[in-house]
């Protein structure tokens, strides 16, 4: 009877340090993300988004068109990089090509970001003579964001029931054609979200920037390289420590632009990923 | 049904090798990589040999004096290349981050796994996978506005007055930025991923074996830890794997909480520090400074070895993960 | 989604790999577009348009000690007498300034430390001009001292070795008698990016400690004493931050910096110079020092520390705006002689109203003429 009271008082025990513990990780990120929007909403107005950077104060307008065009040159490059590389690790390679390529992209995943920044420092930057320029950073940001788009593409297609396929190869379709016309179909949803996603990370970045893209307080340029791109999380690590308070609110609303729109997407993908689910469940 | 005309053909095989040829990227970038910073990195190897992971000085030497010739490489005057001290820096702070994110972790993915149901799981789980998206400069910020702060005013002092007797944990408090602000801001970047895979690893122990436990009179904590945990064992050690892997290439968010410290290994732990990463990303001014070209390199052999300890712990957790998971893993945005 | 055309698939691999794979070849495509020469709007749609305007961009990066002279007091002054020049400026550190200037991102590279020989050396047809005199100072954050406490350039050293580690130690207490100081350690601020301070500082520590100039020497970045007290801050500013932040904190501040330090509840020091005197960073001060400099170099490329003379400050230098003898254009040259003339000149950019707000001195005559000299010198 005693032995029984102690076990299922450690029992209680046991589930109350569980509970302290999800409660803890939930408050940290609340701590965190009150924190940041707190400062975040008091240093940010509207004009921001529209002025560029003077000095140690001004506006966002550089950062933000920026970081907008590193992203886009990372995501020409990537995209294309990705999901075909995706489709063909799901569709083409064989069961060890397969295994192989997917263990190669996890690897890549898990080089250092600040690896990748130096990398594209010592070639794009000293070996092609590009400078810190759009070109080099946003190939740094490939490079980070190659590896979950190729891995998000492969798996939404892994999930293709492989009757469709059949019925498109029975069709007369050669494989690439079963792939454009049929199999893309229900994988895109799955396909977008890991786009999503990566561009979501490839936004957040800050280490693979900081030796390929530079900074700039004038508006970016469409040239691709010799000029430097200003980002938006070089203002938020940059503008922090110093000791004027106009300087500190253009870092606390970079951190926190950044993180609204991180938010966002990461909302956008839930739904996404609910609707695929929901029409996937409809049909059977 | 219609023929396969010839032009489809053609496609076929020229989409089919465009493909492979992207699938083949990772392959080519990696190589690349590791290329580019092994033949950077040479020099420095030429010319510090082995002292580069033993010594703790790091000198770019007299900038503005003449150069020297040692082991065939020139350099300025008085330089000394050794990263032993970003080593330790990098290896400390991700074991404490791991102190701290394992046990955290582990119960809450228990929690995720089996106490909570439908829309609240659904929700708790998105919240855990938001604080993985959150990017790590964000979270330096916190780090520099709530937690320093409160590092240095409450949790050292804290720390001090009741494990104080243990060496490690006695000593100058100091200014909140250090080792344990950097395991801390480490342990909220790897607490997610730890987190999530343990629940997906938890989800799958099977149901049988469980039921099994309370049939024979457990409670349903002694299930947890007698059945469910063992069961998943091999996993959870590949999920601490992966995320020790994050932490020791974390830069950001330690770069921003971690003191910079140079020339010294720390003491305690409040001591300032710096990791390998972090004093990467700080350097940029010094490696364009010296003319002779040596601090690009010495920085090169940095990255080289964060990138050969970070890719052993990574291939390590993949080979723990691989036998058990399986390619069972469906969930796209996990 | 875009993704049924497969043509359009293939195509944009192909390119994108083309592109990767061929990196070195967009170099020479683009770089044929002037990267000096940009529109006001600085919008790659007025590129091309820019070369037929008059408009002619200029921009800096460098020193954060000449930053606020360059950013708040001559931009908007020159930008009345010669609107058609468009400057923007970057306070970086001198470090970042060099090597800007001298791999050609920027035009004008601020530093308050001179080019090394060796990089000279390696980027051959650099002009390190003289467009300022400026000092440094020795701020600390010491609550409850009145004053101007004094130090010298041996217990510096001796702070920043960590060999005086509380600020009531006697070597502290011999300079400053009668002044109660705490028994509380000391916490020194070093620079952690590549800083013409840190040049300027570690130059007057290497002139007053023989054990400094053997182990540590002088440079924009030197290998600091591992000390766990110590704190690296990057700028000027970040400096002032740390020092404010940071109670019984020692670091060193370039002058431009003195009114917001103070500002910011920050004293400094009294320095010994080389006649033993303690003295201030006052005007007349750093003009003694300047008045006493002698031997100057064609280049200009000169150390300042330590003149001689009983009121002579001991760390006043040149504020140096660093760029390439020959530039990509004419209409570049043009301008940046323009502005170059117009910021030396006594009656212009060197007027005390430009310069007394942030504690600079002008050029003595003697300099003005040798920078006058190598502004000559560049070309389009």
């Amino acid at each position: 009877m005693k032995r029984r009271r102690r076990r299922s008082a450690l029992s209680y025990l046991g589930w109350s340090v569980a509970w302290l513990a999800a409660a803890l990780v939930l408050f940290g990120l609340f701590d965190l993300l009150v924190s940041v929007v707190w400062h975040g909403v008091r240093s940010f107005h509207f004009g921001m988004l529209f002025t560029p950077t003077q000095g140690v104060a001004g506006g966002l307008e550089n950062a933000l068109l920026g970081t907008f065009e590193l992203v886009l040159i990372a995501v020409v490059f990537a995209a294309p990089l990705g999901i075909l590389g995706g489709v063909y690790t799901s569709e083409f390679a064989g069961r060890r090509m397969a295994a192989a390529i997917r263990f190669l992209a996890e690897v890549l995943s898990g080089v250092p970001s600040i690896v990748i920044g130096y990398f594209g420092y010592l070639l794009l930057v000293l070996q092609f003579h590009w400078g810190f320029s759009a070109l080099a950073g946003g190939i740094a940001l490939t490079l980070i964001m190659l590896p979950y788009i190729l891995r998000t593409t492969d798996t939404s297609l892994q999930q293709v029931p492989h009757l469709q396929r059949e019925a498109a190869w029975a069709l007369g379709m050669t494989r690439s054609q079963a792939i454009a016309k049929a199999i893309w179909r229900p994988a895109a949803g799955g396909i977008a979200t890991g786009l999503l996603l990566a561009i979501a990370i490839g936004l957040g970045e800050t280490a693979p920037l900081l030796y390929t893209a530079g900074w700039n307080a004038n508006n970016p340029s469409l040239q691709l390289t010799h000029a430097q791109v200003g980002y938006l999380t070089y203002v938020a690590y940059t503008y922090l420590d110093q000791p004027y308070q106009a300087a500190r609110n253009l870092a606390y609303a970079a951190a926190f632009v950044l993180l609204v729109v991180i938010l966002i997407i990461q909302l956008l993908v839930r739904g996404l990923v609910w609707r695929t689910t929901n029409r996937l469940q409809g049909r059977h | 049904m219609r023929n396969v005309s010839r032009t489809a053909k053609a496609a076929d095989h020229v989409f089919r090798v465009v493909a492979g040829f992207c699938a083949s990227s990772p392959a080519v970038f990696l190589l690349l990589i590791a290329g580019i910073v092994l033949y950077q990195s040479l020099p420095v190897m030429h010319f510090m040999g082995w002292q580069f992971v033993t010594h703790t000085r790091w000198d770019l030497g007299n900038l503005y004096g003449a150069m020297v010739k040692k082991n065939g490489v020139t350099a300025p005057v008085g330089a000394s290349y050794g990263g032993l001290v970003f080593i330790v820096g990098t290896l400390l702070s991700s074991a404490i981050a791991l102190v701290i994110a394992v046990p955290i972790s582990i119960l809450t993915a228990v929690i995720l796994a089996y106490r909570v149901r439908g829309a609240i799981a659904w929700i708790l789980s998105i919240l855990v996978e938001l604080l993985a998206g959150i990017p790590s400069v964000v979270i330096g910020l916190w780090g520099i506005l709530v937690l320093v702060p409160w590092v240095s005013a409450s949790l050292a002092p804290f720390l001090k007055s009741v494990l104080g007797f243990i060496p490690f944990f006695g000593g100058q408090v100091g200014s909140g930025y250090g080792l344990l602000a950097s395991g801390i801001v480490l342990a909220m970047m790897i607490v997610p991923i730890i987190t999530a895979t343990a629940r997906d690893l938890l989800l799958q122990v099977p149901l049988l074996a469980r039921e099994g436990g309370l049939g024979v009179g457990m409670t349903t904590w002694e299930v947890v830890r007698y059945i469910s945990l063992p069961y998943v064992r091999d996993g959870l050690i590949g999920a601490i794997a992966l995320g020790w892997g994050r932490a020791m290439g974390e830069t950001m968010a330690v770069l921003m909480v971690s003191g910079n410290a140079m020339n010294i290994l720390p003491s305690n732990l409040y001591s300032p520090i710096s990791t390998m990463a972090a004093f990467i990303a700080d350097q940029l001014d010094s490696a364009q400074t010296d003319a002779s070209g040596m601090a690009v390199h010495a920085l090169s052999e940095l990255a080289l070895v964060l990138l050969v300890i970070t890719l052993a712990t990574n291939l390590l957790a993949r080979w723990l993960v691989r036998p058990r998971l399986g390619r069972k893993k469906a969930g796209v945005a996990s | 989604m875009k993704l049924h055309h497969t043509k359009w698939f293939a195509g944009a691999a192909v390119f994108s790999a083309w592109i990767a794979v061929s990196g070195c070849g967009t170099t020479a495509t683009n770089n044929s577009s002037n990267i000096t020469t940009k529109s006001v709007e600085n919008t790659a749609a007025n590129q091309s348009a820019a070369k037929t305007t008059a408009t002619v961009s200029l921009s800096e990066t460098g020193s954060s000690l000449l930053y606020p002279l360059f950013n708040t007091e001559w931009i908007p002054a020159y930008h009345k007498v010669q609107p058609s020049v468009q400057i923007t400026a970057a306070s970086t550190g001198s470090g970042t300034g060099i090597s800007d200037a001298t791999a050609g991102t920027v035009d004008i590279g601020a530093s308050d430390a001179y080019m090394a020989d060796a990089q000279m050396a390696q980027t051959p047809g650099m002009l390190n001009i003289p467009v300022a005199i400026s000092a440094q100072q020795v701020m600390y954050n010491l609550p409850g001292v009145k004053g101007h406490i004094h130090l010298n350039g041996a217990v510096l050293a001796q702070i920043y070795e960590g060999k005086v580690t509380y600020w009531d130690d006697k070597n502290i207490r011999a300079l400053n008698p009668g002044v109660s100081l705490p028994h509380q350690l000391i916490k020194p601020v070093y620079r952690s990016d590549g800083s013409g301070d840190t040049f300027l500082f570690t130059q007057y520590l290497s002139h007053a400690s023989a054990n400094w100039s053997q182990q540590y020497g002088y440079g924009t970045s030197i290998s600091w004493p591992g000390l766990a007290t110590a704190i690296g801050a990057k700028g000027n500013d970040g400096v002032v931050a740390a020092l404010s932040k940071t109670k019984y904190s020692v670091g060193y501040v370039g002058i431009s910096w003195l009114d917001k330090a103070v500002q910011a509840g920050l004293a400094y020091a009294a320095l010994q110079n080389r006649a033993g005197q303690y003295v201030l960073p006052t005007t007349s001060n750093i003009q003694a020092a300047a008045a006493a400099v002698k031997q100057v170099p064609s280049d200009e490329r000169v150390s300042l520390i330590d003149e001689p003379g009983a009121d002579s400050y001991p760390i006043i230098n040149f504020e140096y705006l660093i760029v390439k003898k020959t530039q990509p254009s004419a209409s570049t040259a043009h301008a940046l002689q323009g502005f170059l003339k117009w910021a030396i000149d006594p009656a212009k950019g060197n007027a005390a109203t430009f310069l007394t707000p942030v504690h600079f001195l002008p050029l003595p005559a003697n300099i003005f003429t040798k920078s006058q000299a190598q502004i000559a010198q560049i070309t389009g």
